[in-house]
């Protein structure tokens, strides 16, 4: 890259931050309701009984067990 | 600035829900026969203690929830592969200088070797992924904590131990890796193992970690690819250029 003669600047390139905070939060987000919620986040708007139906859990179970994340 | 930013999030969220997408139906050949046999050994488990009966309508309400289960699979694929395509992206916006010169094929290629490495393969030999009926359901917060706990070891040694390749000289880069290679040895050293029995067949348990580690490696290099193909498409990256 830096040896192209179309870059003129030296500074280094910015890297836009609002987007890694996006992606960021896509990441942590995306991870926690695929690999580990097992209620939590229905609970919000179900309460207790989400904890018991586990709805999440049981559709993304299958990758649970095919991508290694502990499960049962 | 905007529309690069626009795109730069574009590509990183497209190709990891590709990369996912075809993760998840590569599972549907490759894993979920394993998984049908394991939740097998289960119904005949429930009909042994009488929990459930072994009836018509057991099967018939069986088979359509596992049909709901393999859909989600692939639903499921699509979202962690976006998930792990962000995380992807971000590294590879914050590495891509310090990268292989030349086609973007070839830097996301490199990056994504050494996160599967780092992420996944080394993780996957400490706590190897289990087929169902394998977990303690009352171990799994447990085993949730270690796992993560040892992805971040390996994962965040090996950005530090990149600082130190990048720091000491040519003939000393050697040191980077012995260093690193002690930190993955003392982790799995002290790392507590999985604490459930593992009761089943090796052959279903083998077969299912082979084609499960085989699944998560066709993820890594089609994340690989379809990024590292549009990146090169698109320059995301590229206002420096632009402005000057
Ligand atoms: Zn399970």
């Amino acid at each position: 890259m830096s040896n192209s003669s179309m870059q003129v600047t030296k500074s280094p390139r910015k890297v836009p931050v609002a987007a890694v905070v996006a992606l960021g939060l896509v990441f942590v987000f995306g991870l926690f309701v695929v690999g580990f919620d097992q209620g939590h986040i229905f609970s919000m708007a179900f309460g207790e009984q989400a904890f018991e139906d586990m709805y999440i859990h049981e559709l993304t179970h299958d990758l649970r067990h095919a991508a290694g994340f502990p499960c049962h | 600035m905007a529309l690069k930013t626009a795109m730069f999030i574009a590509v990183v969220l497209v190709a990891g829900a590709t990369a996912g997408t075809i993760h998840g139906l590569a599972n549907l050949v490759l894993v979920e026969p394993y998984l049908d046999g394991a939740i097998m050994i289960e119904n005949q488990a429930l009909f042994a203690s009488g929990q459930e009966e072994d009836t018509p309508e057991f099967w018939a309400e069986y088979e359509s929830y596992r049909i709901w289960q393999k859909e989600g699979q692939v639903l499921a694929s699509a979202m962690l592969g976006t998930s792990m395509g962000a995380l992807f992206g971000i590294v590879y916006v914050l590495s891509r200088d310090a990268l292989p010169k030349g086609h973007d094929l070839k830097k996301a290629s490199v990056l994504a070797a050494i996160m599967w490495f780092s992420v996944y393969l080394v993780p996957f030999l400490k706590y190897p992924a289990n087929p169902p009926t394998v977990g303690d359901g009352e171990t799994v917060v447990l085993r949730a904590v270690l796992y993560l706990s040892f992805i971040a070891i390996t994962g965040f040694g090996a950005v530090g131990f990149y600082q130190v390749y990048r720091r000491v000289a040519k003939n000393r880069k050697f040191v980077a890796f012995a260093g690193y290679a002690a930190l993955v040895a003392v982790a799995f050293a002290l790392m507590p193992p999985n604490p459930d029995e593992v009761a089943i067949q090796t052959e279903l348990l083998d077969g299912f970690r082979v084609m499960s580690a085989v699944g998560v490696t066709i993820f890594w290099t089609a994340l690989a690819i379809i990024l590292g193909a549009l990146w090169q498409k698109l320059r995301p990256d590229s206002e420096a250029k632009l402005q000057h």
